[in-house]
């Protein structure tokens, strides 16, 4: 009987994932040929997780292929337009690979670019019609905008559109080939009006071109290559109506994203070797496909979130491409990526993580920071190294005002702009609550003080100690340590009594410089997050302590050397002895700032700068005026020694380079006779 | 006289008959190209010869229908040039090396050659010899039940002139071929769990199709190809699948006929080739290519800018055998091919039915070096005793058998490599902790295994280079990667290797432990150079043969990472099977091919789920194919990782994914116990997104991989969900 009902009434396990983020519906493929990377809070790459899945790869759209397209828009209603250059006209198909039209055929030569308002209008950005061509959704020309007769154009500028970008008031942004003035701003009122050129770059200025700039002759340097600002490679508009552009060896600058006055609002992006287009996403974020078949995409401050794809090492697998021309993204976060090579578009879609990742960008945007950090935990629970979402996670615990979550976040993702922040707050609650109780210190411990000081003029209490220190400090290891304060106060008396009267030891010297070392150790890996410069757990001690001895050898030997060949009347010994003592505003005021870097904010940091360029600038008077007295010179002497021991030092640095060179020639030459004989050898 | 005129008409009408049937008689092959004879005959199968071409022709009896093995007239569509028309018209198809520069087609069309044939009962042999190169081979073909055998025997070779040798071998290149879209079906191929491509008409779209070595790439050859790298520095393109089983298939699916291959002997030198039709010429066409001597480049200095071509100097010595395993009817689609692939692996002894029972994996990694000082020091993520902790909180919570992987155990962690003995690292708690730890759980079913990279060497840990593998061309083999700690690898001799697991098998048994992962030498071969000597895959695949074989019988549990097939056999466990393929372009479906054959066979886990951004697909994946789920946890947050070598390991802490390891325990183990032991015998997927699959115990899974609710066999499967049960 049992049987029989198990047989009737299936055994039927449940499943546990019943709801969950969009899936894709047919069993699609979850491997991927490529790895995706982001990048952490201290500008590290990191591996993660696949952020977009390779989908699939569009080869034609209905029996119509590609050829050699150069640009890609995809509607917010999924229909696909395509450049298709080589055949000189627009094709208009859906990701099922349906064809659903074809514009411009027999009117376009090299369509270049398109670009399709929410109205159904398309702008053709052609290039040998030397004309932007709009269409309307039938595909009839409503007009063309030919080369602007405005005088600032530049008459002899050419106008060959590449592409083109338009903004909800029908204000063409148009790329022109050659133009490096920027990007050509069209009005479509009085059958195209130039309004200006727009989001200029700047030529690159580096130190040589300035140095030739000063040495070369007119001649010369119009032989060299002429140092023009590059034109933009792409572009695209986002909701906002900002523009943003990419552009080809620009570093850092080669996103940018512009609003209406030209303005760049990202600082500083991740670099893209080979920009070929950038896509405006859904989430304030943007996307910029390399040439080569990387594709990044960046959040609305210009951090990098995930690059990933490649390039097709000849295996023809989905998700590669080999040269990639366009770019765009639905309204489901899907990326289109344009191969002009292969005249395919790859369609990669957002894994759950990414759309986890999407939302809670899209939740913290709208100001909804509480919903977003759930999204966000879900993301760190999958990765909890990517700091981005600690960063948010972060950010959103600051807006809730968690300001003790907000700082854990903050400097578990290195962000120091959210950290100091955070901390201003918590400072301000200790503040609040115990500045009471620290005023009550302070002055019990005023009084305390006090007290003690009249019963130690009464009664001497302190008077046993105070002999033992004197004691102590007669012996010549105190005197000379304490020299030091005398030395930094009257250098050039002080300098004089350790080159003629012997007033600082070597053993002091030695403790100068060990204490140095141990303060410049502490304050190195133990200073408030905000000024540190290492990775948190990162230690290497003995890297720092060989840099220091060796850098302390270095310029004692240089200057040494020097100083001998300049009639110097100093020895090793004395120089050694200058450069430890001079090292004591170092010994000195560090703990000053380690002490506050605990304790101040990013906008009081200014305090720690300005403690430290008194400390330095009171090592380097010290050290010219102990050289000085040392080697009895006088001011021309001793600036001309210190010039030759910087040459010194840096024909040193380069010996060590040669040397070097050599070296690895002679290995070189060695293995190539080893690996010659071996196979004469057989 | 009316009579006699009756009889006559009689006779004669008679005689018609005879004659006609005679007729009949003398040509069996009517309604066959001609010049084919029928020379052997099975109860299902008839295989016909046409002499010149070495064309053989296997015909279904039952159905009428016939699988070609070389271009016929009418299928000819007159677009190819000569080279092409002597490769698809010839049974064989050779490529020679002259001289170490260029390689010449030796087909039997346009090359001068004699071919003789002896026939024996069920086949016959092929004896082909080309005097302008001074080559000589033969062919052997075979009709064995529903299997047509076909082997190029390594002693049949003659390579008479010097400097003239054979490269490649490829056996009945177009065997079941189909021209453009012209015969419903498709090809298998075995890129990860099993993908086909379609005969459809491609269009043109793709230049070449699916070729790849079986097993692997053969290190010993190329040099790692130079990547493109993101900014200079970062690989991003992750190396397809390897093979990892010697097969491939063609069924025509209307026509209920087709094959699948194995390719039985020589396949450790050979490639699966499978092109869709525009990759060259018009025909769908898949074949097993043999290697027998390769060129490579032999650099003359270290920074390799001047080299010479040189050949290999001796051929490759092993016979070369394709099995077509023929298929008619209902089974002549991917479901059959696998089902036929079981059912050959446990006749010839291949594979052996294992202890399939539910297991969750659960893998550590004990520790691993960072930066410090002058040298590293320990990262500690998992010791014995956090191990006991997790392992005992899945116990309380109703995971009670796990197989777990302990990663990293030994002394200087994970990256120390080679292992020879039990001495594991004093961050984890040292080797009595980890001893006690596996005796322990190991009584409460939790099967702990350590894990053991056999072939990999550490380039810092390790003094001495002498071990390293060195590739034909004498230089030595290098895995390097950009990670922070161990940028450089290198590989161990297979001798060594073999020496090595054999000391730290040993090691274990005299300290009573019997369970071992192997990784490494489980999925490679490679040919190398040592002492002016060369040695082929063959040669490894038999070291690491023996060396899996001794581990097996040594130990109480032998896991294997990706095993190849020939190591199949050994193994009580199949670790990391892909369940994805790699997304080449020119696929049209991915299949579980390998999961199908294996399944009740050997127990199956998959790569971990940690590091899967699509969890709930890869969740019914694991459903449907029937493999386990596998996580790789730490007890410390995997944040810690991040100076080590491990630093790709984004996700692992115990805290994240306590929950989603007793979640999936409890739910797969539900459809483990239901199809424990049992064999799939149905695999099929619906237009509404939901896949079935069919066991032969009568229990069907449905997973439904829609967003919306489905209806199958009158049951309703909830949108991303599975369910099974028995049959109604």
């Amino acid at each position: 009987m049992k049987r029989g009902i198990l047989t009737r009434i299936a055994l039927f396990a449940a499943c546990i994932v019943t709801a969950a983020g969009a899936l894709i519906s047919a069993p699609a493929r979850a491997d991927t040929p490529y790895k995706t990377y982001t990048v952490n809070g201290y500008g590290e790459i990191r591996e993660t997780q696949t952020a977009y899945l390779a989908h699939e790869t569009i080869l034609k759209f209905g029996d119509e292929a590609m050829n050699s397209p150069n640009d890609i828009c995809v509607t917010a209603d999924g229909r696909i337009y395509v450049a298709d250059t080589g055949s000189g006209r627009i094709l208009i198909g859906n990701a099922d690979s349906e064809l659903l039209g074809i514009v411009g055929e027999g009117v376009l030569k090299t369509p270049k670019g398109v670009d399709v308002t929410p109205d159904g209008h398309i702008y053709v950005a052609d290039r040998d019609l030397n004309a932007v061509v709009e269409f309307d959704e039938n595909g009839t020309e409503l007009h063309r905008y030919l080369k602007p007769e405005n005088p600032l154009y530049g008459e002899t500028m050419s106008y060959l559109p590449i592409k083109i970008t338009v903004n909800g008031a029908g204000l063409m942004y148009v790329v022109c080939e050659s133009n490096t003035n920027g990007i050509v701003e069209l009005s479509p009122l009085e059958g195209g009006t130039f309004l200006g050129y727009f989001g200029t770059n700047y030529a690159s200025r580096s130190l040589q071109t300035i140095i030739y700039r000063i040495i070369l002759t007119d001649a010369q340097r119009a032989k060299m290559v002429s140092n023009i600002p590059a034109t933009p490679d792409n572009l695209d508009i986002d909701s906002r109506g900002l523009i943003c552009t990419v552009t080809r060896g620009d570093g850092i600058n080669s996103l940018k994203r512009l609003n209406i006055a030209g303005a760049n609002l990202i600082k500083k992006a991740e670099p893209i070797d080979n920009p070929a287009a950038v896509a405006a996403g859904n989430h304030d974020n943007i996307y910029v496909a390399d040439q080569q078949g990387y594709i990044y995409e960046y959040d609305n401050d210009g951090d990098l979130i995930f690059v990933f794809g490649g390039r097709d090492d000849g295996t023809q697998r989905i998700g590669l491409s080999s040269m990639v021309s366009g770019l765009d993204v639905d309204a489901n976060d899907a990326l289109y990526v344009l191969d002009s090579n292969s005249a395919t578009i790859q369609v990669y879609e957002p894994t759950e993580f990414t759309d986890l990742l999407h939302s809670a960008l899209y939740l913290y945007s709208k100001g909804q920071y509480t919903e977003s950090r759930e999204p966000l935990g879900q993301v760190l629970r999958m990765n909890s190294l990517f700091d981005l979402a600690n960063k948010a996670m972060g950010r959103a615990y600051f807006q809730e005002e968690n300001y003790g979550e907000a700082l854990r976040y903050a400097r578990l993702s290195k962000d120091r702009t959210g950290y100091s922040d955070a901390y201003w707050e918590v400072r301000n609650a200790w503040l609040k609550k115990n500045l009471a109780t620290v005023i009550v210190i302070l002055i019990a411990l005023a009084v305390l003080l006090r007290v003690l000081k009249t019963l130690d003029k009464k009664h001497g209490i302190f008077a046993a100690p105070r002999r033992a220190l004197a004691k102590a400090g007669e012996t010549k290891y105190i005197s000379s340590l304490r020299y030091g304060f005398r030395y930094m106060r009257h250098p050039i008396d002080a300098s004089y009594g350790i080159a003629r009267e012997g007033r600082a030891s070597r053993s002091a010297s030695l403790t100068l410089l060990i204490l140095f070392i141990a303060e410049f150790l502490i304050n190195k890996y133990l200073c408030g997050f905000l000024q540190k410069t290492v990775q948190e757990g990162r230690y290497e001690f003995f890297t720092d302590i060989g840099a220091i001895l060796l850098i302390a050898a270095g310029v004692t030997l240089c200057t040494y050397l020097i100083c001998s060949i300049n009639d110097g009347e100093g020895n090793a010994k004395r120089i050694f002895t200058v450069i430890c003592f001079s090292l004591t505003p170092y010994i000195l005021l560090t703990p000053v700032s380690f002490a506050l870097s605990h304790v101040l904010t990013g906008n009081e940091q200014f305090l720690i700068t300005l403690t430290q360029v008194i400390t330095y600038g009171w090592m380097a008077v010290l050290l010219v005026t102990g050289i000085r007295e040392v080697n009895n010179y006088s001011a021309k002497e001793t600036a001309k020694v210190i010039l030759l021991t910087l040459f010194t030092a840096l024909i040193l640095a380069l010996l060590i380079f040669i040397v070097y060179v050599l070296w690895a020639q002679v290995v070189e030459f060695i293995s190539a006779v080893i690996g010659e004989v071996s196979y004469r050898a057989g | 006289m009316r009579a006699k005129g009756r009889y006559l008409l009689c006779a004669v009408l008679a005689a018609v008959l005879l004659l006609a049937a005679f007729a009949c008689a003398e040509s069996p092959d009517a309604g066959l190209p001609d010049g084919y004879t029928l020379r052997a005959e099975s109860e299902e199968w008839e295989m016909y010869l046409s002499e010149p071409t070495l064309s053989v022709l296997l015909r279904n009896k039952a159905a009428g229908t016939v699988l070609e093995s070389t271009l016929s007239d009418e299928k000819d569509d007159g677009k190819n040039k000569k080279a092409w028309k002597g490769y698809l018209r010839s049974g064989v198809v050779l490529s020679v090396i002259r001289d170490a520069n260029n390689t010449y087609q030796a087909d039997l069309i346009n090359n001068e050659h004699t071919i003789e044939y002896t026939y024996f009962e069920n086949g016959f042999r092929a004896d082909i010899y080309y005097a302008e190169y001074g080559i000589g081979f033969a062919v052997e073909a075979r009709l064995e039940g529903n299997d047509f055998i076909a082997t190029v025997p390594d002693d049949s070779i003659r390579e008479e002139t010097d400097g003239v040798y054979i490269a490649t071998v490829s056996l009945f290149p177009m065997m079941g071929y189909t021209h453009l879209g012209d015969t419903a079906g498709y090809m298998l191929i075995p890129d990860g769990n099993g993908a086909l491509i379609s005969l459809t008409d491609k269009e043109g779209r793709f230049a070449t199709g699916f070729s790849q070595m079986i097993y692997g790439p053969d290190s010993g050859f190329s040099e790692s190809a130079a990547n493109t790298l993101l900014w200079d520095r970062y690989e991003t393109v992750v190396k397809p699948n390897r093979v990892t089983a010697p097969v491939f298939g063609m069924a025509h699916t209307e026509e209920g006929i087709g094959y699948l291959a194995v390719a039985e002997e020589g396949e450790d030198r050979c490639t699966v080739e499978a092109h869709p039709n525009g990759a060259m010429v018009d025909y769908n066409r898949c074949f097993a290519k043999f290697l027998t001597r390769d060129i490579y480049q032999q650099p003359l200095n270290q920074s390799s800018s001047g080299s010479v071509k040189t050949v290999e100097k001796d051929r490759t010595r092993h016979n070369m055998t394709v099995r077509y395993c023929l298929l008619s009817g209902d089974n002549a689609n991917y479901t059959g091919m696998a089902v036929r692939y079981r059912e050959y692996l446990l006749s010839t002894g291949r594979a052996e039915k294992r202890d399939t029972s539910w297991r969750t994996r659960v893998d550590f990694l004990g520790s691993d070096r960072e930066k410090f000082l002058m040298g590293t020091r320990a990262v500690t993520m998992t010791t014995a005793e956090q191990a006991r902790a997790i392992l005992d909180e899945l116990h309380a919570r109703g995971a009670e058998s796990t197989l777990t992987v302990y990663k990293g155990w030994q002394k200087g962690g994970v990256n120390a490599l080679p292992t020879d003995s039990l001495n594991a690292d004093g961050a984890i708690g040292g080797t009595k902790a980890l001893k006690s730890l596996i005796a322990d759980e190991g009584e409460k079913g939790h099967l702990i295994l350590l894990y053991d990279d056999a072939l990999r060497m550490n380039a810092a840990t390790t003094a001495f280079t002498y071990d390293a593998v060195k590739m034909v061309n004498k230089r030595t083999l290098k895995e390097e990667n950009t990670k922070q700690v161990y940028p450089l690898f290198y590989r161990l001799i297979p001798k060594k290797s073999a020496e090595k697991l054999e000391n730290l098998v040993a090691d274990m048994k005299k300290n009573g432990l019997g369970g071992i992962a192997v990784a490494g030498i489980s999925d490679t071969l490679m040919s190398w150079s040592l002492k002016g000597g060369y040695y082929t895959r063959g040669d490894c695949a038999r070291v690491y043969g023996e060396a899996v074989k001794n581990t097996a019988e040594e130990t109480d549990y032998t896991a294997l990472e990706q095993p190849a097939a020939p190591l199949w056999r050994y193994a009580d466990a199949f670790l990391d099977l892909p369940l994805d393929t790699s997304d080449y372009m020119y696929e049209d479906e991915q299949v579980p091919f390998l999961s199908i054959a294996l399944k009740g066979v050997l127990p199956m886990w998959s790569g971990y789920v940690n590091f899967e951004a699509n969890k709930t697909e890869f969740y019914l994946r694991l459903a449907e194919t029937g493999v386990y789920p596998s996580f790789y946890v730490t007890a410390e947050d995997s944040s810690a990782l991040i100076y080590t070598n491990s630093a790709d390991l984004y996700s692992t802490g115990w805290e994240t994914w306590r929950e989603t390891v007793i979640e999936y325990d409890r739910e797969l183990k539900k459809l483990a116990a239901l199809t424990d032991g049992a064999f799939i015998t149905g695999h099929e997927r619906m237009d509404n997104g939901v896949t079935k699959v069919t066991y032969d115990n009568g229990v069907n899974v449905y997973v439904n991989y829609s967003e919306t609710d489905a209806e199958i066999d009158g049951i309703t499967v909830g949108a991303l969900s599975w369910k099974a049960g028995e049959a109604q």
